[in-house]
């Protein structure tokens, strides 16, 4: 058997007396489409900024590609791509500079850095205004540019950190379909999103984190056969969206429903 | 709707208006909450040690020409001199603008507001808030504990003139603060954009060129005094320069403050009334300014969208070499080119040495020792650049994280950061010297070496300590405005201390020897101390991936922070 592109195991992180992050363990197999949710503070970015490198972990073990992340971060830096929750734009360059300066960080040499730059900026839709600059763009062009800085280099896995927030349909589509290109060739994603739909739809494996700790993963049947044997009563006759597969797991875990949380507000009109 | 405030009463959205009240009650507590919780860090704690530390160095630095200006406040009302309250009030005058204009961290810079856009807040109230956080300015500080002292003394030589004095100096203050906030304003304003960016910059050089070519002019009429004062027919120039300054505020509030010592109030009343037509006239500007500031003003430079068919424009490559040295520098470049207030910061330096440079020439100063100009010049030269080199990783905002995930060392970009700060200081020492060398001669032999000699040991020492500084003390810097920044107190301090210490090292060594009349002996011990320099500058380069390794998370939280 292959080893995984990404293999974390007890992943920790703590704030002080708080723990982000609590004894995660996690693989993903080369040239999956896995999607990472679960609740606003749940730990999904502290995890994928200690996978990307931007955040230490308290404890735990990292290993991208089957080279251990503390021994080899540059190694690893090479081959993956990521596009953080900050999205990590230049705000004073163009995008066109942008792209250019990222591929040669990336030790790309010219001739490569300059063609792959305007091929994704046409992709992208972001070759109209050339002289724009970054910080004058819309959060959905911000997001496309830093998708693609993010895949400049061919990374063989790719982080995205809420990835289709604030792009427009049209874009998001596109994007989608290039990301599905990806995963056929071999590249492995590693997706978070609030968008249950989006990951439904392309993402092949899942799991949801919240409080810290890792509450289901697998594929989404073998979340559909979780929920359904923790069920006592009658067994749903339609399959589960992911939406509701998300809620039953989070509200099992301890989370109030929206049921239970619109009682309150009553001042609101 | 209940609890939103009604919109329809003009009343209710004054400056003074309940809401207004509470707007302002919830900005000092949200100040306090946030000084209070920054105390919480250890950086917290150091930034206001080195507020407090700050606070008695602008004491002392205001403290002594007080004490001159209020004996000499008190030495020209009890013999009724007119000169002097014009004298005093000038100084005044020209050292609180100077120091606005061109030392932004004197001044204090012009607080960040735009973030209160989003809420119901009248104009009324925006400015009272703008020169509320203009006072906090070393610079107005330092002015009204002048015109304090200026006040004290005229009024401890004449008791009866106390009332008029100080409404007289009040005035005169409330101009001075309202001027210097407009300054700064309209500065920002221009430098925001490339075409008025250039406009300044042409008339910058053409003032500068004007002023090196009077200069001269002056002097060769002067015998070696200073600007025509002292020479054989002393009334002559300063009757006219005397006529002319009286139209302008500070020759406005001398003469309403003499008016009144001759027992003329009505004279002294027009004088103060011509004052306040220029608080009016300052006020109507800088209203201006933040009025299109209020009202979510955009001074990007992003050109309007073109309906024209796509163009496959490539920005042409500033440096034409690959690898990520080339990339950081590149990038630092652009940076710097669009970025009007670290331009500015560049400049102040130059023109400090223009103007100056103009002052001494000429002036008793040169018989001291204008030999050492170059040296002096050189240190200048850091000047301008000690916020870049303090803090290399303060202007990359979110894109610094950038950094973290590239697999390009730390090491290399901070090396590439240093390249470009090396190649800026080279460009800038350059221009100095020749500024000098045009104001003062060339030096002697061995002076130039001594300097090359100290720039050794200053190049390597600086920028190992900017480079401890920026990983260790980062804040974020905004590229478009001239603003407060928020944790820049501190490290601004050290790099403060760096530099005197290097320069301390140099004056250490050189002092002794120009003395004993040996100034070639400080060539090789300057060798010498840029021997360690150097040594330790490539220990901390060393070093840089596994200090950035430690400090991460805080670098991230400091650069990427919004407010």
């Amino acid at each position: 058997m292959d080893s995984p592109a990404i293999a974390i195991r007890d992943l920790t992180r703590r704030f002080g007396t708080f723990t982000a992050v609590d004894n995660v363990t996690l693989n993903v197999a080369a040239g999956q489409f896995f999607g990472f949710l679960g609740p606003n503070g749940a730990g999904k970015s502290t995890t994928i900024k200690m996978m990307t490198g931007l955040l230490a972990p308290t404890s735990g073990h990292i290993e991208l590609l089957g080279l251990d992340f503390a021994t080899h971060p540059l190694e690893i830096k090479r081959q993956i791509g990521v596009v953080p929750e900050g999205l990590a734009l230049f705000g004073r360059l163009t995008a066109s500079e942008y792209l250019r300066f990222v591929g040669r960080m990336y030790g790309l040499d010219r001739n490569t850095t300059n063609s792959r730059t305007e091929e994704l900026l046409d992709f992208m839709n972001l070759a109209d205004e050339p002289k724009k600059l970054v910080t004058d763009f819309s959060h959905g062009m911000q997001k496309k540019l830093a998708l693609a800085a993010a895949v400049i280099h061919g990374p063989r896995i790719l982080f995205l950190d809420e990835p289709f927030e604030g792009v427009d349909a049209i874009a998001a589509g596109t994007l989608k379909a290039m990301l599905q290109r990806m995963t056929e060739r071999g590249a492995t994603i590693f997706l978070t999103s609030h968008v249950l739909e989006i990951v439904e739809r392309l993402c092949s494996h899942v799991a949801i984190i919240h409080q810290g700790r890792l509450v289901a993963n697998g594929s989404l049947d073998e979340l559909r056969a979780g929920v359904a044997a923790s069920l006592s009563g009658p067994q749903p006759e339609e399959k589960l969206t992911l939406e509701e597969l998300f809620l039953r797991i989070v509200s099992g875990a301890g989370s109030e429903t929206p049921e239970e949380a619109v009682q309150e507000l009553s001042w609101l009109a | 709707m209940a609890g939103v405030a009604p919109r329809n009463s003009a009343s209710r959205w004054g400056f003074l208006s309940p809401l207004a009240r509470r707007q302002y009650a919830a900005l000092a507590w949200i100040q306090t909450r946030i000084f209070l919780n920054g105390l919480r860090t250890r950086r917290g704690s150091v930034e206001l040690g080195a507020r407090i530390l700050t606070f008695f160095v602008f004491s002392a630095i205001a403290i002594g020409p007080s004490i001159g200006l209020g004996i000499g406040a008190y030495f020209g009302a009890s013999h009724g001199l007119r000169l002097a309250p014009a004298v005093l009030l000038w100084v005044l005058f020209l050292a609180w603008q100077f120091f606005a204009a061109l030392a932004p961290a004197l001044a204090g810079q012009n607080p960040e507001l735009s973030h209160l856009l989003r809420y119901p807040v009248s104009f009324g109230t925006w400015l009272v808030l703008f020169l509320v956080y203009g006072l906090a300015a070393p610079s107005t500080l330092i002015g009204l504990l002048w015109a304090t002292a200026i006040g004290v003394g005229i009024s401890v030589a004449r008791p009866d003139l106390f009332v008029w004095t100080a409404l007289t100096l009040a005035l005169f203050v409330f101009f001075n603060l309202l001027l210097s906030r407009t300054i700064l304003a309209w500065i920002e304003r221009w430098l925001a954009q490339r075409r008025t960016r250039e406009i300044v910059t042409a008339i910058f050089l053409f003032l500068a060129l004007g002023v090196q070519a009077l200069n001269p002019a002056f002097h060769q009429s002067g015998h070696g005094q200073f600007y025509g004062i002292g020479r054989q027919k002393p009334l002559h120039l300063p009757s006219r320069v005397w006529n002319v300054q009286r139209v302008f505020p500070p020759g406005l509030a001398a003469d309403s403050i003499f008016q009144a010592m001759q027992h003329h109030p009505l004279k002294g009343a027009e004088d103060m009334g011509w004052l306040g037509v220029y608080v009016l006239g300052a006020g109507g500007l800088l209203v201006l300014r933040l009025r299109s500031e209020s009202r979510g003003e955009n001074l990007s430079e992003a050109p309007r969208r073109s309906t024209k068919a796509r163009a496959k424009v490539r920005s042409p490559a500033l440096l034409d070499f690959s690898g990520p040295i080339a990339a950081v520098i590149e990038k630092d470049l652009r940076y710097l080119l669009r970025s009007g207030p670290m331009l500015y910061n560049l400049a102040a330096p130059l023109v400090m040495v223009v103007v100056f440079g103009g002052a001494m020439r000429g002036s008793k100063v040169s018989s001291i020792r204008l030999e050492y100009a170059l040296p002096i010049g050189m240190v200048w030269a850091f000047l301008g650049l000690t916020r870049l080199i303090c803090n290399n990783l303060g202007a990359e905002g979110d894109g610094i994280q950038f950094f973290f995930l590239s697999p390009t060392p730390m090491r290399t970009v901070i090396l590439g950061k240093n390249f470009f700060h090396l190649v800026l200081f080279l460009l800038e020492a350059t221009l100095i010297s020749a500024l000098v060398i045009f104001r003062f001669g060339v030096p002697g032999p061995s002076i130039v070496a001594a300097t090359l000699a100290w720039l050794l040991f200053a190049v390597p020492a600086n920028f190992a300590a900017g480079n401890l500084l920026s990983i260790n003390m980062p804040y974020r810097v905004n590229m478009a405005r001239i603003r407060r920044e928020t944790g820049a107190v501190g490290n601004g301090l050290l790099s403060m201390l760096t530099q005197f210490g290097i320069l301390a090292v140099g004056a250490a060594v050189l002092a002794p020897c120009g003395l004993l009349g040996h100034n070639w002996w400080a060539t090789p011990i300057l060798l010498a101390f840029a021997v360690v320099a150097l040594f330790v500058y490539l220990r901390v380069l060393g070093n840089v991936d596994r200090m950035v390794q430690s400090r991460m998370e805080s670098l991230t939280l400091e650069i990427m922070k919004t407010s």
